[in-house]
């Protein structure tokens, strides 16, 4: 067996590590911010808007997670094209994959927790809105260090001459 | 650009005069009243918190009512109505409504009689409807349920628990009470908790017949009924009938006083502007004939507010520049194209006392990191025209979300730059839409260049912006220590830092590493990168000299200096953050493509199209709406980390003016 038959698979199992993992941490952050989001509402439906905006922000990790899956599988031609990658490539995916894999998956669950602090904070003070947004939003900041690494890597691993 | 200078203002005036007076200055809104120090065997402060509590009671009722009415007879709005702001009523229409109160009350307090009345009518009807509910069992029953016995005889009525038949309980009465006998025994209905039995016996075995039916769990109902249970469930229905009507009837009577809306409405604002005039009466200093009202005004509206005053009473209006050391309210005044980033900074903080108001500076870089974070031209059209609609239809929306409706609207147009420049239109909806339906190659050319085919190139612009940025920043700091004529800090603090960062960005463009790394189209000699690396050492040099300058013991001082060198990893990784100005553009068009492939994947024709427009409106609101979310935050994170950071610290006390703070009503007044 060629043990290049290999690379298309690895590439893929990269895609599918990206958006299972970051999916994942999305998941469950969005579902424990939604969880403190609604305590508030029921208090005081008039704040919905505004927790709204905070539950949602664990949840762009996991739009990475499929931003990176996508061009992967484009690049490998799974969506079209040839699956012709040798097992150098693939295994070269792979990795470019894991760091919005793990990142996304770690950040959006402590991002989450980070939500639910800015959740009660937004309660008890509403006009602190904005303060309360950066809060997650600094938790943020690694997802997408992380997704721009992946996504360099994914973009650029196709022009190499292996 | 700028924070509005302030003047203290005092108002000395008639007590006579008061009530017209404070009106007045309630309707200008342009004082901010402060609570008098002033107490002395003349002057004194006067408790209102009485009437303040019973106009808080009236407001609260009336609000009350308004929403018994919303309840009720829900007013019909339309999906933006959210949008509109407080309506406008003429002055002279205020105090015609003002006559009107204690009437506008009465009804309030009735919807409300009325509605408490309802609620104890529906209680009930549930009290009657259990009643029936545990009447259901036992309606084979036609004697009263209250029957004990007669002369001779004793009954019991009630249930024992499980489900059993005439001859089981015959058989365990004949099991446990051997001797008893001449037992009648009737089961008016039965299910698996219980069943419900009617038993008689002679008198003189009553209290043995008890004891074995006690073993079985017998218990008498809770409510008998004294009449027979068909009668008596028969009383409940037209009760619990009658409680309905009585519901149906005040709500119809609550419906019919639907157009006291806009009464209830006013009542609210009205309380609401009196509860704040008495508050503002118990700051004042007051005499017997007299009192002073003291405050901040905005220089801007001092002389008109003073003449205004003179015109119409007999007063004394006093204006003076505050102390150095007091804590003056700050009100921003800044152009039309840096007003709407004015909330962003509030929600931050206000300039703290003799700070720039960074607003319109800030207000540059923020609309043009949005629009390069959403980087679409359509998504900035939609943008565009839906903020620009909403400011054109809405004319009377609140001050402050018209500000944030006009920030998106600017917001709109770098996106649609940006996204020009990078060749995005619904992402690459135009080469999809033209290679799935019409077979043909079709692509709107960006101006500049692809991100998604080189990163590396829009990666260094971030960060080129990043720098361009983060200078500003410093340049502001230099500005307030140059105002406030601390120019030795000045080049300690500023100074030297642009030469370190500056030099140390232009040494490393010299190398050949960065220019390979970042795909530059150039090369600086290396008299440039010689003479960028000197500067660079001698602001390194300066700020270990300098920055530990408040200690006293110079071994101190240098650790302190090294420690302060050591700021160059803050430098780092600060321009590094603006790498995300790169990540999220990308997202916006990577995204927008997915949904374009997948609405694509059912093929050309009519089905194809279906399918495609499908998804292309879903996919898209969808991703709007994440991009819109993440630009915002992002943008908002750049500019308080890293652009604050280098200069602003914040702390100011909003401007907080004696005025008509109403929910629904705004007075107008004509001139």
């Amino acid at each position: 067996m060629d043990i290049n038959n290999l690379g298309v698979g690895l590439a893929l199992l990269g895609a599918a590590l990206a958006a299972l993992l970051a999916g994942i941490g999305s998941a469950i952050g969005v579902g424990i911010a939604g969880e403190a989001a609604a305590g508030v509402v029921t208090e005081d439906p008039g704040k919905f808007g505004k927790v709204l905006l905070l539950q949602l922000l664990p949840g762009t990790q996991g739009i990475y997670g499929l931003l990176i899956a996508f061009i992967t599988l484009s690049n490998i031609g799974i969506l079209g094209g040839s699956g012709d990658i040798s097992f150098a490539k693939g295994l070269m995916y792979l990795f470019a994959c894991l760091p919005l894999g793990f990142v996304g998956l770690w950040s959006a669950k402590r991002q989450a927790r980070a939500a639910v602090a800015s959740i009660g904070l937004v309660a008890k003070r509403p006009n602190q809105f904005g303060k309360a947004l950066l809060f997650p939003a600094m938790v943020e900041t690694y997802a997408v260090l992380a997704l721009l690494v992946s996504l360099l890597a994914v973009i650029n691993i196709g022009k190499l001459p292996i | 650009m700028a924070v509005l200078p302030m003047q203290r203002i005092s108002i000395y005036a008639l007590k006579k005069n008061r009530k017209a007076i404070l009106e007045l200055m309630q309707r200008r809104g342009v004082v901010e009243v402060k609570k008098t120090d002033l107490e002395d065997t003349v002057f004194h402060r006067m408790d209102t918190s009485s009437a303040q509590s019973l106009f808080e009671k009236n407001k609260s009722a009336a609000s009350q009512a308004l929403e018994i009415l919303d309840h009720h007879a829900p007013e019909k709005k339309g999906l933006l109505s959210m949008l509109d702001g407080r309506k406008e009523i003429p002055l002279e229409s205020y105090q015609s409504d003002a006559q009107r109160i204690e009437d506008i009350m009465k009804k309030a307090l009735y919807i409300n009689s009325l509605q408490k009345e309802i609620a104890e009518d529906e209680a009930e009807a549930l009290r009657l409807e259990n009643q029936l509910e545990a009447l259901n069992p036992w309606m084979a029953l036609d004697i009263t349920m209250r029957l004990k016995g007669t002369r001779t005889t004793a009954a019991f009525i009630g249930t024992v628990s499980g489900q059993r038949s005439e001859e089981d309980l015959l058989l365990t009465i004949a099991d446990q009470a051997p001797e008893l006998s001449g037992i009648h025994v009737e089961v008016i209905s039965s299910d698996k908790q219980q069943t419900c039995l009617f038993a008689l016996c002679r008198k003189e075995s009553a209290q043995e017949l008890e004891n074995v039916l006690r073993g079985l769990g017998f218990a008498r109902p809770a409510t008998p009924s004294k009449t027979p249970p068909a009668q008596r469930k028969a009383e409940l229905a037209r009760r619990i009938n009658d409680a309905y009507r009585r519901v149906a009837g005040r709500e119809e009577e609550i419906k019919s006083l639907a157009d006291c809306r806009k009464d209830f409405q006013f009542a609210v604002d009205y309380y609401a502007m009196r509860v704040e005039k008495y508050q503002v009466i118990s700051d004042l200093a007051q005499s017997r004939h007299t009192f002073i009202v003291t405050g901040y005004i905005p220089e801007r509206d001092a002389p008109s507010l003073e003449q205004e005053l003179n015109g119409l009473f007999s007063v004394a209006v006093e204006l003076e520049d505050p102390q150095e050391d007091e804590d003056v309210p700050v009100l921003l005044k800044n152009s039309r194209f840096a007003a709407p980033v004015e909330p962003v900074l509030e929600s931050y903080s206000l300039p703290k006392r003799g700070e720039v108001d960074p607003s319109s500076v800030m207000a540059v870089f923020y609309y043009v990191f949005f629009g390069l974070m959403l980087s679409d031209a359509a998504y900035g059209l939609v943008m565009v025209i839906a903020c620009g609609l909403v400011l054109h239809r809405k004319k009377s929306m609140e001050p402050g979300l018209r500000k944030s409706i006009q920030m998106f609207y600017y917001c709109g147009f770098t996106t649609i730059f940006w996204g020009v420049m990078f060749g995005s239109y619904f992402g690459d909806a135009v080469d999809v839409i033209a290679s799935t339906f019409f077979h043909t190659e079709l692509t709107i050319p960006p101006v500049w260049f692809i991100p998604v085919q080189e990163p590396m190139r829009l990666l260094a612009f971030s960060f080129l912006l990043g720098v361009v940025h983060l200078f500003v920043g410093l340049g502001m700091q230099l500005y307030q220590l140059c105002k406030a004529r601390k120019y030795k800090d000045a080049v300690y603090d500023v100074i030297f830092w642009y030469l370190l960062v500056g030099g140390g960005i232009v040494f490393l463009l010299s190398m050949d590493m960065m220019k390979d790394m970042l795909g530059l189209g150039f090369v600086l000699p290396s008299t440039v990168g010689n003479i960028a690396a000197v500067c660079a050492g001698v602001g390194a040099l300066g700020i270990i000299f300098t920055a530990g300058r408040d200690s006293r013991s110079p071994v101190k001082r240098l650790f302190k200096g090294l420690y302060g060198l050591y700021n160059i990893s803050g430098y780092l990784s600060d321009i590094l953050s603006y790498s995300r100005l790169l990540a999220l553009g990308l997202a916006t068009g990577v995204i927008a493509s997915v949904f374009n492939q997948m609405g694509s994947m059912a093929g050309g024709g009519v089905v194809g199209a279906i399918v495609f427009t499908l998804v292309f409106v879903v996919g898209h609101t969808l991703n709007i709406a994440i991009n819109l979310l993440g630009a915002y935050v992002h943008t908002n994170r750049l500019q308080y980390v890293e652009f604050f950071g280098k200069f602003y610290e914040g702390g100011g006390r909003k401007f907080n003016p004696f005025s008509v703070k109403t929910k629904y009503y705004k007075i107008r007044e004509d001139h």
